[in-house]
């Protein structure tokens, strides 16, 4: 096959740019599952799509390719570019400007008068044109009925298609459209919209992830899923495993999305494993809609409980909860520190102590996610304990480590 | 779903191209042109010759084209659902969008899909009318390029006004928050939309002779220690930033950050989340600040 920048398959591709977005500092031969001109190709891919996003380094190891972006000054996440690079049919794009152009006007024509247009119309004005058959056509008809582009209805025996009118005015949509273009979780289809009007506003985005944005399709396929209440077949990749693919028949319910680091995550109902679980949307490579759920608030009555003790997006050891207090140094003037604990705690209560201690109690699955959270109080620790020991133990061997690597100690890692 | 040749840029490109041409005055250089504002870099290498080859007889010889009418597509469903998703969504009364045309139409997804598990609890009142009313005369002022005069609370509690050139609105989905930056007569500022108590359209200005000033950066260096999945973790948290990624040794990295100087404090937090995974090497200022929060933490530690 010739190189094409379009792509048929979006999955290979989305693991590309994830690493050359992400990372960006490994060189060709560091990308040895793949072949290398596959990686030559998906690069050149990427930097026709991306354009001055992709930068380059030479090092001892060879040139490394990155994408940097600072998605505060971006315009619009550029990586929304890739979902508009579908490869098609030379016979695919030559019908889809015949039909609607057959169909203006308020036309309604059946498919053996569509494909008499065709030839008569447009093909007789070429030399050696290739002929669309009849279930050529139909097919095509089908699929953009399917899409809600055409609409059909019974003249006599026959199915006749007609242009849908959406009666949609976006004229003052411009700058909701600006802004839930790149906020939405499925803003890519805001770059979709045929005539979308331009804005005059300029938003800037602040931490803001696009990075989410590759994992589009699997969004959409299990949001349809969710929206009809069905279960669903999603094949994940396991990192523990050596990235072997699984099947898991699962019932989605919500989507659990960092505005911290842009990772999106499935909470999902387990049939197999019989419990609620947490699925990465950039390990997912494939959803498949099962059948509608029939228990449905009974698996969602599992999802508002979980909800209450869940920290971030682990449910650790199945049926324990991990209880934590900890008491925090604020000195006068310092208010902030109290409205930061207020603002920022997802589960637990704070408790003014005195003047200059403030406490935080919370029982979570797993207080193993909080250390981050934690560490962002160094200096102001009085007090820490946790039921779970080893991560009390954590908390205090990095604060120790901490020390001796800004003390000069670099092995202490 | 998604992915789908419709929403293609070829498929835009060759759209604007029949329109060129059926307005009699497509040529050849025109063609290059469409094709280089509406597709991908190398798209110039392909399109323009599979029309001229009639591979997609979409053009005659002579550059007209026997399409008659101008290729319109109405919305997909898709895109229908998605919209209508949007109309469930707090932010939305902010603008003024008309759901006309998807009275009948499925969201895509339920308003309660989402849970942002770590986004601060303070977000704006996205549905307080005097919100709304601030935000809504914000949009018109920078939509027909007029000044605004504010009142709002700073951030001790005081009052203040502002005669201000609004050219930014920003948006934090951790803080949930809009901020407009705006310029004064000397310097530019940054106000939290919510502490706004009054906004007034006031006179037009010239956008020619207005120059927003470009926010200053500053850049951090740092050392990552790739322990507990660390270089993952720390490239996804910062990956918003423009940043350059090297490997110095065996998992042992060096990644220089460029960030804007109103978010030193920021910073200084995201960092410390890291815990002895990152050792700054540079600004100075930022070491001294991690070496003071870790001397007081041991003397917080020794006074027990």
């Amino acid at each position: 096959m010739p190189y094409s920048e379009l792509v048929k398959n979006f999955e290979r591709i989305r693991d590309y740019m994830r690493q050359f977005y992400v990372y960006g500092f490994k060189s060709r031969s560091e990308y040895d599952s793949k072949s290398a001109r596959s990686y030559d190709n998906e690069r050149r891919r990427i930097e026709s799509w991306l354009g001055d996003y992709m930068s380059f380094r030479t090092t001892a190891e060879g040139k490394n390719v990155f994408i940097s972006v600072d998605s505060r000054s971006a315009e619009q996440n550029p990586l929304y570019n890739a979902f508009r690079a579908k490869s098609f049919t030379d016979g695919s794009i030559t019908l889809y400007f015949y039909i609607l152009d057959l169909l203006s006007g308020g036309k309604a024509l059946s498919v053996q008068e569509i494909v008499d247009g065709i030839s008569e119309k447009y093909l007789s004005e070429f030399e050696n044109p290739e002929e669309f058959d009849v279930s050529t056509v139909r097919k095509k008809l089908k699929e953009y009925t399917e899409m809600g582009l055409l609409e059909t209805e019974k003249r006599g025996k026959e199915n006749v298609f007609s242009l849908s009118e959406d009666g949609v005015d976006l004229k003052n949509w411009a700058e909701a459209l600006a802004f839930y273009t790149e906020e939405d979780p499925l803003g890519v289809i805001g770059t979709f919209l045929p005539e979308k009007p331009e804005s005059k506003i300029d938003f800037r985005f602040k931490h803001h992830y696009i990075l989410n944005a590759l994992d589009s399709d699997i969004l959409c396929d299990i949001l349809l899923a969710m929206s009809e209440r069905r279960c669903a077949e999603v094949a994940v990749t396991s990192k523990r495993n050596n990235d072997i693919i699984h099947v898991h028949n699962v019932f989605p319910m919500k989507i659990f999305i960092s505005t911290q680091n842009g990772r999106q995550y499935l909470l999902c109902y387990h049939y197999s494993f019989r419990q609620p679980m947490f699925l990465r949307l950039d390990m997912i490579h494939s959803v498949k809609p099962g059948a509608v759920e029939k228990q449905y608030e009974k698996y969602m009555g599992y999802c508002e409980k979980l909800r209450e003790n869940v920290w971030g997006v682990s449910v650790g050891e199945p049926f324990s909860m991990d209880h934590l207090e900890m008491v925090i140094h604020v000195e006068k003037g310092e208010e902030y520190i109290v409205r930061r604990l207020e603002r920022e705690k997802r589960c637990g209560k704070v408790e003014r102590l005195d003047v200059n201690r403030v406490k935080f109690t919370a029982d979570v699955f797993d207080a193993g996610e909080m250390i981050p959270w934690i560490r962002t109080f160094t200096g102001r620790i009085e007090n820490l304990h946790c039921s779970n020991k080893a991560v009390e133990k954590q908390i205090f061997d990095d604060l120790e480590a901490m020390k001796a690597l800004y003390g000069g100690d670099e092995d202490v890692i | 779903m998604l992915f789908n040749e419709i929403y293609g840029k070829y498929f835009a490109a060759v759209s604007e191209i029949i329109k060129a041409a059926q307005s009699g005055k497509l040529t050849e250089k025109e063609l290059y042109a469409i094709v280089r504002d509406n597709a991908f870099a190398e798209s110039s290498l392909v399109i323009p010759q599979m029309l001229k080859d009639e591979n997609w007889p979409l053009l005659r010889k002579d550059l007209s084209t026997p399409i008659e009418h101008a290729p319109e597509r109405s919305l997909t469903l898709l895109e229908k659902r998605w919209l209508k998703s949007l109309l469930s969504d707090p932010r939305i009364k902010l603008f003024d969008v008309s759901a006309k045309g998807l009275e009948d139409i499925e969201p895509l997804y339920p308003a309660d899909s989402f849970v942002y598990f770590d986004r601060y609890s303070n977000g704006d009142s996205f549905e307080d009318p005097e919100y709304i009313k601030n935000f809504k005369t914000v949009l018109k002022a920078m939509r027909e390029h007029r000044k605004v005069y504010v009142e709002f609370k700073g951030h001790r509690g005081t009052d203040q006004k502002r005669n201000c050139v609004v050219y930014n609105l920003e948006y934090s989905s951790k803080d949930d928050k809009f901020r407009i930056i705006a310029s004064g007569d000397r310097y530019s500022f940054i106000i939290n939309m919510a502490r706004i108590t009054k906004c007034e359209l006031m006179e037009e200005y010239s956008p020619e002779e207005f120059r927003p000033k470009a926010p200053i950066k500053k850049e951090i260096v740092f050392e990552l220690f790739d322990e507990r999945n660390a270089l993952e973790r720390v490239m996804l948290h910062f990956s918003h930033l423009e940043k350059e990624t090297e490997k110095i040794g065996d998992k042992k990295y060096r990644v220089k950050l460029l960030y804007e100087t109103e978010d030193e404090t920021e910073m200084l937090i995201r960092i410390l989340s890291f815990g002895p995974m990152i050792k700054v090497l540079s600004p100075q200022n930022l070491i001294e600040q991690i070496k003071n929060r870790i001397e007081k933490q041991e003397k917080l530690r020794t006074q027990k």
